[in-house]
C-alpha cells in the first residue's frame, strides 16, 4: 500500500479545508492496523474562533480526524471496494477525550479494524500526542455506492 | 464456570438487539423480520454482529449475516456456534 499524500488524496472525498490527515505512516495488514498523522499548526482556520485567545482542536474535528483514518484503512483491507469511490458516512460514534490538543501538536492516530464488511464497518481509534492518548472512539460507517445516497 | 443456559443466551441477544434497534424488547419477537419489518439497515446489522460476536467471542462470516433475518435466525445460528 502507498502511504504517500497523492494515496490519501485519492482515497479520501474530503479536500481543504476539511482534510485531517497529512500522511500515512504505517499499516499492518494481519493486525488490520493503520497509522497516521496529522499536524495542527496555529494556521488552522479554527482557532480563532475556538477559542479566541485561548486556541484547542474542538472535538468534532479530533473525530473527523479518527474518522478519516478509518477511511484509509477500509481503503487499504478493501482495495477493490475503495477503488470505485463510494461514499462513506458515519452512523455512530463513541468517543472519550482525555486531554486538550493545541496548535502545534502532531496528533499519532491508531486505527484498527474491529468489524469491516462490503456495506459498512468499525473501527476503533486512538489519537495521541507525544504518546499520550488525547481521544479514543470507536466509529462505525456505512458505505455506499456514490450514486445510492438518494435512494 | 458452567456454560450459560440457552435461554438465558436468548434473552441476553434480544436484549442487545432491542437496544441496538431502539425498540422496545416487547415489540422485538422471534419472527419478527429485521429488514422488511423493523427497517434495519446494514450498519445497524453490524452493530448486530459485532456485538454477538464480541459478547460470545466468536466470528460470524460475512456471508451468513444476509442469512440472519429475525432473532430466531440468530439464535440458530448461535446455538450452532456456542
Amino acid at each position: 500500500m502507498s502511504l504517500d499524500l497523492e494515496h490519501i488524496m485519492n482515497v479520501l472525498p474530503q479536500r481543504y479545508p476539511f482534510r485531517f490527515v497529512d500522511r500515512v505512516i504505517s499499516f499492518n495488514e494481519g493486525k488490520r492496523e493503520i497509522t497516521c498523522i496529522k499536524n495542527f499548526s496555529m494556521n488552522e482556520y479554527f482557532f480563532s474562533g475556538h477559542f479566541p485567545g485561548n486556541p484547542v482542536v474542538p472535538g468534532v474535528i479530533m473525530i473527523e480526524a479518527m474518522a478519516q483514518a478509518a477511511i484509509l484503512l477500509y481503503a487499504a483491507l478493501k482495495p477493490d471496494i475503495a477503488a470505485t469511490k463510494p461514499d462513506f458516512f458515519l452512523g455512530r460514534v463513541e468517543a472519550t477525550f482525555k486531554k486538550p490538543v493545541y496548535p502545534g501538536d502532531t496528533i499519532v492516530i491508531e486505527a484498527t479494524a474491529s468489524k469491516l464488511l462490503e456495506s459498512s464497518g468499525i473501527v476503533e481509534t486512538k489519537a495521541k500526542v507525544n504518546d499520550h492518548i488525547c481521544a479514543k472512539t470507536s466509529v462505525a460507517f456505512g458505505i455506499k455506492k456514490h450514486h445510492d445516497r438518494y435512494e | 464456570m458452567a456454560p450459560k443456559n440457552f435461554e438465558v443466551i436468548k434473552q441476553e441477544v434480544k436484549k442487545a438487539v432491542a437496544a441496538i434497534i431502539e425498540i422496545p424488547e416487547s415489540k422485538l419477537t422471534d419472527d419478527i423480520k429485521f429488514i422488511e419489518d423493523l427497517g434495519i439497515d446494514s450498519m445497524m446489522a453490524l452493530e448486530i454482529v459485532a456485538s454477538i460476536e464480541k459478547k460470545y467471542k466468536i466470528v460470524i462470516p460475512e456471508e451468513d449475516i444476509p442469512k440472519m433475518r429475525c432473532l430466531r435466525d440468530i439464535y440458530n445460528s448461535l446455538e450452532k456456534k456456542l
